[in-house]
């Protein structure tokens, strides 16, 4: 006990060091949170187009060169690790330097994720029995008034177990920030081993906190799923 | 097909276009030593030029803390940072492959490399302490040296075991972060370098093979003291927090850090 009393002093009291976790935190927190936020955003869209081609709903070519694009951009994203993805955008796409670090990483794990939801939003409305969604045609609905009442809300609730895993991943997957010097939580403890040689310590206080933030979230979205249920009834 | 080849040709299109706004690169802003306040100072994750800049981070200076010393110099060269806090070897070899950086006049801090071994292998420590001395007394270790830094000697006289070295003291495992020229870096799928060759030499007197793992430099010291290495070899400079944890050898060679930034 008094061993750990000494390492904890150590690691995160001396010198302060408890605050290269502390500003990590905030890192990750924003740059999880803008991502996916992002990430919405963008896959929403993407979803929304691919599904429309796929369901042969539309014979515009604009739609199709549109889905052509998003697919190549779904190939490219999610066959590439997301690392190598961050350091392209570090050192060449936003080589110039007065581009923020947490805006590259913003951006990089916005883009990267949205491929993932794009898919998962996809599988959501091509669940929707094709009835539901002629009813909504026959009842004089636009198409996109149909997909925005009538589809979407019904496939949102079927994706939310997939979508939560997705943040889940995300949230994870920003631990590889460090490798732009950027200091999230990992980087932040890999700091704090640097200085104290004592890998104990910091890395099991970084999962820690990586668990904790994933058990909120869990909850939060267990919360929300129990309450759409409730509403179906 | 047509259609294939039309988005293929706007993404890359679109990825160029991004590519092209770069912005310029400001020019150089440290000029000595006494201009690092309020500077962002780039350094490798965990090395000596981490613990000095770190000094200045009470001064409102930025550290910006990368995997790679290559990592920092790339931030450096696109104007991310204002300077890089390295060792003077491996920031000479920087310069040379990048004629857009200069190293400053000033010598930073003159600090002993020595290998590191876990507190609880004295025995080991002493038996490298015996090695080393013999290879000062015989001169292999200045030759080895000599080999890789100096323009007229470099090349010229590379380590080379004795015949019939018996090898049945078993392996040594040595923990090194291979890019970090000329102390240990990749040449043809190969590490090579002063501290290689210098523990080679190691080993020959103590009838060991010499088995190499390439890590990232701030795992080297978790990996001695959790046995996963038996000595750590990569450049590393005797400090005090180093010693809480680890023992060293006696040092085998001095080395000073620069300061490196952008040529006018």
């Amino acid at each position: 006990m008094q061993g750990f009393k000494e390492d904890f002093y150590l690691n995160f009291i001396k010198d302060d060091r408890w605050r290269y976790i502390a500003d990590g935190l905030g890192t990750t927190f924003s740059v999880t949170f803008f991502a996916a936020v992002f990430g919405i955003f963008l896959g929403f869209l993407i979803a929304l187009v691919r599904s429309t081609v796929d369901k042969g709903g539309s014979k515009s070519v604009f739609l199709k060169v549109l889905d052509g694009i998003c697919k190549v951009y779904l190939t490219v994203i999610r066959g590439t690790p997301a690392m190598i993805q961050l350091l392209i955008m570090y050192y060449i796409v936003f080589s110039s330097p007065n581009v923020s670090k947490q805006v590259v990483a913003i951006l990089t794990f916005g883009l990267n994720s949205a491929a993932y939801v794009a898919e998962i939003f996809r599988s959501g409305i091509m669940s929707i029995d094709q009835g539901q969604f002629e009813a909504g045609r026959s009842l004089g609905f636009s198409y996109a008034q149909t997909m925005l009442y009538i589809i979407t809300p019904q496939a949102f609730k079927n994706v939310l177990p997939a979508l939560a895993n997705e943040f889940i991943t995300l949230l994870k997957e920003t631990s590889i920030c460090g490798y732009i010097a950027l200091t999230d939580i990992t980087h932040g403890a890999n700091t704090i081993r640097s200085q104290t040689y004592e890998p104990y310590l910091p890395l099991l206080g970084a999962a820690l906190i990586y668990l904790i933030i994933v058990c909120v979230l869990t909850a939060g979205v267990s919360r929300l799923e129990r309450r759409l249920r409730t509403d179906a009834r | 097909m047509k259609k294939v080849l039309c988005t293929g040709l706007l993404a890359v299109s679109m990825v160029l276009a991004l590519m092209g706004c770069g912005g310029s690169v400001p020019e150089n802003s440290v000029h000595s030593i006494d201009d690092l306040p309020g500077k962002t100072i780039g350094v490798q994750l965990g090395t000596t030029g981490d613990i000095f800049a770190s000094d200045y981070e009470a001064e409102g200076s930025t550290i910006e803390r990368y995997n790679k010393g290559a990592d920092a110099i790339q931030a450096l060269k696109q104007g991310k940072i204002d300077c890089v806090m390295i060792d003077e070897q491996p920031a000479i070899a920087f310069v040379e492959k990048n004629p857009d950086l200069v190293i400053l006049d000033e010598e930073f801090a003159v600090e002993e490399y020595a290998i590191c071994v876990s507190k609880e292998n004295a025995e080991l420590t002493a038996k490298i302490n015996e090695a080393l001395a013999q290879l000062k007394t015989d001169g292999t270790l200045d030759s080895i040296i000599s080999n890789y830094i100096g323009d007229e000697t470099k090349g010229k006289s590379p380590y080379e075991a004795p015949e019939g070295v018996n090898r049945s003291g078993g392996t040594l495992v040595m923990a090194t972060n291979a890019a970090f020229e000329p102390y240990e870096f990749y040449e043809s799928q190969e590490i090579v370098g002063i501290d290689v060759d210098m523990a080679r030499a190691v080993c020959d007197i103590l009838g060991m093979e010499l088995v190499i793992e390439d890590m990232e430099f701030d795992a080297i010291i978790n990996a001695v003291t959790s046995g996963k290495a038996d000595i750590g070899v990569a450049g590393m400079t005797i400090t005090e927090d180093r010693l809480q944890s680890v023992d060293f050898s006696d040092p085998y060679t001095t080395a000073t850090q620069v300061i490196v930034v952008r040529g006018e």
